[in-house]
């Protein structure tokens, strides 16, 4: 379960959050949806306690991340990235994760497997294409089994195979029980994958709901999109 | 807190750049010893070099590139960008997911270093001291143990200033060019105690007089308070970059 509860955030003297609140449940697939820059990676930064809000409060299981005991237990993030020092070996890196949070060394082969990365466990994480970096990012995130899973534009840089593959890990983790939140600026993607969906523009939560009810009267998610958020949709690019 | 640390002993032995200062600064000193062993000798067959209570322990200078670049790169290597594809992504990210405890995670880090940057300076100490020993044997005291101890505070102070400094700049390249160039090329530190006095109690300059008692030095400085000072310095810087750490948005 993830709340966030009127948060509020100012960088350089421009409101970039002003009073977001969602939740986000278990079982369920959450898409976070807005434009480039509306928010989006703000929000999550908050969530996971790398960046701090002027005001209010964004809670995992009830509880402030930098209050997590063993937080890659309860929580897997991906952002942007794989989080990998260029220098070392995915395995290498996955275990120096796996000890910060007193789980075993042999995690890191177990997620290497799910991600479909065994074969390039010694490789240098710098020598990673931008999909298999993504992979390595979500294999850090599966370290601790967490129940909450909180992906920023998980999609990003992965080729139509790994997409769908992680469309039906996502749907599965879901199923299992998990609380699955993702952003995406591809409401196309979104629309495939979401029980939920919740929209930010300008740094405010501008509709929030079941993906149905979201969509609402309109064609497809990317047409309540453009009508909620007034966005240009005729501009030429 | 055990599991933190041995998380980040294994970060930092895991990068080829902390072993490069690991290497480096064991073997620089004793190399040095070794290459100057012709030319030592001569001075003290011509009786140009008399103090020799200084012998080897001064050689351990050249060792200090090693501590340098281990307290930097503990650093900047969670700022640096992990790939090309996402220019803003860092280690950093992973790090503060996996301990988001900022001072826990600090405290951590600090004590990694110090066990590889304390573990470094008595390899090299006993090398250099011994390799001294062996060669000048006749003509050089064997140094107290309490000599011997302070400059392998020395080293782990002047690693952890190095940590501090860059906790601060975030970025490793600045540190570490101006802490080099500092003990080899040219010494700001030593040019400044040509201008004032006051230049002896800069950290690097102040450190070496726990365990060096050469007289070329202008004020008289006790080997207590030499460590009591730089370890102000230390402690003053590490309190900075832990504040800005804990404060910045990462």
């Amino acid at each position: 379960m993830i709340t966030i509860d009127r948060v509020s955030k100012t960088k350089s003297r421009t409101l970039i959050l002003h009073d977001v609140t969602f939740e986000a449940r278990p079982g369920r697939v959450t898409g976070f949806l807005g434009p480039n820059g509306a928010g989006k990676t703000s929000t999550l930064r908050i969530l996971l306690g790398l960046d701090r809000p002027q005001s209010g409060t964004a809670l995992i299981c009830g509880r402030p991340y930098g209050k997590l005991d063993r937080p890659l237990t309860t929580v897997g993030a991906l952002l942007d990235g794989s989080g990998a020092h260029r220098a070392r070996t995915a395995r290498a890196h996955l275990r120096w994760v796996a000890a910060s949070n007193g789980l075993p060394d042999s995690r890191a082969d177990e997620v290497l497997e799910v991600v479909g990365l065994t074969g390039d466990a010694r490789k240098r994480a710098g020598r990673f294409s931008l999909g298999m970096s993504r992979r390595l990012g979500l294999a850090t995130a599966l370290l601790g089994d967490p129940e909450v899973l909180v992906l920023d534009e998980p999609v990003n840089g992965l080729d139509p195979v790994g997409i769908r593959w992680m469309r039906t890990f996502l749907r599965d983790s879901a199923a299992q029980g998990r609380t699955v939140l993702l952003s995406s600026h591809l409401m196309g993607e979104l629309a495939e994958i979401a029980d939920d969906v919740i929209v930010i523009d300008k740094g405010r939560i501008v509709i929030q709901g079941r993906l149905a009810d979201v969509t609402g009267d309109h064609h497809t998610l990317e047409d309540a999109f453009f009508a909620l958020t007034a966005a240009e949709a005729d501009r030429p690019w | 807190m055990v599991s933190l640390v041995r998380a980040e002993l294994r970060k930092l032995l895991g990068l080829p750049t902390a072993w490069v200062g690991l290497v480096l600064g064991t073997l620089m000193a004793p190399a040095v010893v070794l290459l100057n062993a012709p030319y030592t000798r001569r001075a003290i067959t011509a009786g140009t070099l008399t103090d020799t209570s200084d012998l080897g322990l001064r050689d351990l200078g050249i060792g200090l590139i090693g501590p340098m670049v281990l307290g930097v790169v503990v650093v900047s290597s969670e700022y640096t960008s992990t790939s090309q594809n996402a220019p803003g992504a860092r280690q950093l990210t992973a790090t503060l997911t996996a301990v988001p405890d900022r001072l826990r995670l600090l405290l951590a880090k600090t004590t990694a270093l110090v066990l590889i940057v304390a573990a470094q300076a008595a390899v090299t100490a006993a090398a250099t001291l011994t390799l001294t020993q062996v060669l000048h044997g006749e003509h050089a005291p064997v140094p107290a143990p309490a000599r011997v101890a302070a400059a392998i505070l020395y080293w782990t102070l002047t690693a952890l200033l190095a940590y501090a400094i860059t906790l601060i700049t975030r970025n490793g390249i600045v540190p570490l060019a101006l802490l080099i160039i500092n003990s080899t090329v040219v010494s700001v530190s030593f040019l400044l105690s040509k201008v004032t006095d006051l230049a002896a109690y800069l950290p690097d300059i102040v450190g070496t007089r726990m365990f060096i008692r050469g007289t070329d030095f202008p004020v008289e400085i006790a080997p207590v308070t030499a460590g009591l000072v730089m370890t102000a310095w230390v402690a003053v810087l590490l309190a900075v970059g832990a504040v800005l750490f804990h404060r910045r948005d990462v």
